[in-house]
């Protein structure tokens, strides 16, 4: 039988029950005849209904909250088993890779010796190690992205210090911003108490938002990164760039899996995306903002302990 | 008196790379050379003075990790860059705070590869000066 109460009208009903309850045991305690023996009737038919109603909506829940369940555990296995197996074959793959991408760069030196200048037929000899340079640098690009898919994605919690690892990052992306012109500003708050979260997965966030800002900003251009709390449980990272920012039809697609801005072979599309989920798995959020004129804010929100933690 | 070019050790065990980017900085100004594993490494290091080392990870015998942590024990002062195939976030932070300049993964862009050695070698003279 299909659960009255899974059918909408079913559920409009549900709070008539207890009351039809509460009307049956009332009527029950007298000797009746005529209409109220009809009213006891039906009212004792209703919740009796209403009754088996009720535990066949538990039973078929409990079941649903079962396959969600299996479905979950089957999506994060699958998960760690792709991470796996595609880091493994990022990691054998970038040794060769570099290798093919050394021999065109040598093939277009000696080339460029000046006894082959305007000889004929070496201009396509040209053209075709520069493709091949610029393939190995798209391959690149993919499983650079790849091995950062690697890691686990279980959250190992631990009490962490908010503003050394996001210096840590900023520090990791300082140098190569430095070849750029790039300036990175700090705005850290003064004290922040720690939070418990995974720092690992966390750190691939706030690395993923810096190389971005980067990018957008390019040469000359200004990252500031800072921290706050913005409430009492919560802790604020975000980083603003002097970049271009973010046109409001692309505001809604930014955390889609493989939707990139960038020229082809530039971008994967997969870095937001995998930073939504990791902030999804910390229990945390992120959002992004760009008012107009004044570059893109990305900024986490995570809880100073997650749901169901204790301290 | 011009700077003299960067000294370069590269530490791969892939003989094609290490050759390679060997021809690959000298054609950039900078005077390179090979060792094809951690033992040479080590050797080659305390022997000649390096400005810069790169160093590979993934190495049969001695691993990268190994050898930075005897440079870093001998006191060497050539600056380390990691350049490696395979890591993550984690391994860079690990790696920098072990005492490594930086940290490159492969493939990485020549032009790239050089700034990061030339900001090395401005580093290491740096700490010459400052030490004497």
């Amino acid at each position: 039988m299909e659960p009255l109460l899974r059918s909408a009208r079913g559920r409009r009903l549900l709070p008539l029950g207890p009351a039809l309850l509460v009307l049956a045991a009332a009527l029950a305690g007298r000797d009746l005849t005529g209409a109220p023996a009809v009213l006891l009737a039906l009212g004792l038919a209703a919740a009796v209904f209403w009754a088996v109603s009720w535990v066949a909506e538990q039973a078929a829940r409990s079941r649903l909250e079962e396959a969600r369940l299996e479905e979950e555990l089957l999506q994060s296995q699958k998960m760690a088993a792709i991470g796996q197996l595609s880091s493994g074959i990022a990691h054998e793959i970038n040794t060769p890779l570099a290798v093919i991408g050394q021999e065109a760069e040598l093939g277009l030196m000696e080339l460029g010796a000046p006894a082959l200048q305007g000889l004929a037929g070496l201009d396509g000899a040209r053209d075709n190690l520069r493709q091949i340079a610029l393939q190995v640098e798209r391959c690149r690009e993919i499983t650079h992205k790849l091995l950062s898919l690697s890691r686990k994605m279980e959250a190992i919690v631990q009490d962490t210090d908010v503003n050394a690892l996001t210096e840590d990052m900023v520090r990791l992306v300082e140098r190569e911003a430095r070849l750029k012109d790039i300036v990175l500003e700090r705005n850290y708050a003064g004290q922040l108490p720690p939070v418990a979260t995974d720092p690992a997965l966390l750190r691939q966030v706030i690395l993923n938002l810096l190389n971005n800002a980067n990018q957008a900003v390019g040469r000359d251009g200004r990252v500031l990164v800072s921290t706050d709390m913005p409430t009492r449980d919560r802790v604020r990272i975000s980083v603003e760039d002097s970049g271009p920012g973010i046109s409001p039809e692309n505001m809604g697609k930014l955390f889609t899996p493989f939707f990139t801005t960038k020229p082809p072979g530039q971008g994967t599309g997969l870095g937001l995306s995998m930073c939504m989920t990791i902030m999804q798995r910390l229990g945390g959020v992120i959002q992004a903002s760009s008012p107009p004129g004044r570059g893109a804010r990305f900024e986490i929100l995570l809880p100073l302990r997650k749901n169901g933690q204790t301290t | 008196m011009p700077t003299p070019p960067a000294k370069v050790l590269v530490v791969d065990d892939e003989e094609r790379f290490g050759a390679n980017m060997v021809k690959i900085l000298e054609a950039n100004g900078i005077k390179a050379r090979h060792a094809k594993d951690g033992e040479e490494a080590l050797a080659e290091a305390g022997r000649k003075g390096y400005d810069v080392i790169l160093l590979d990870m993934k190495m049969p015998g001695l691993s990268g990790k190994d050898v930075l942590k005897k440079l870093r024990q001998a006191k060497n002062p050539a600056k380390v860059v990691v350049l490696t195939g395979h890591a993550s976030v984690d391994d860079a932070v690990e790696l920098i705070n072990m005492g490594a300049y930086d940290y490159l993964l492969k493939p990485c862009q020549t032009e790239q590869l050089v700034k990061m050695i030339s900001l090395a070698y401005e580093q290491r003279l740096i700490e010459e000066r400052e030490l004497g």
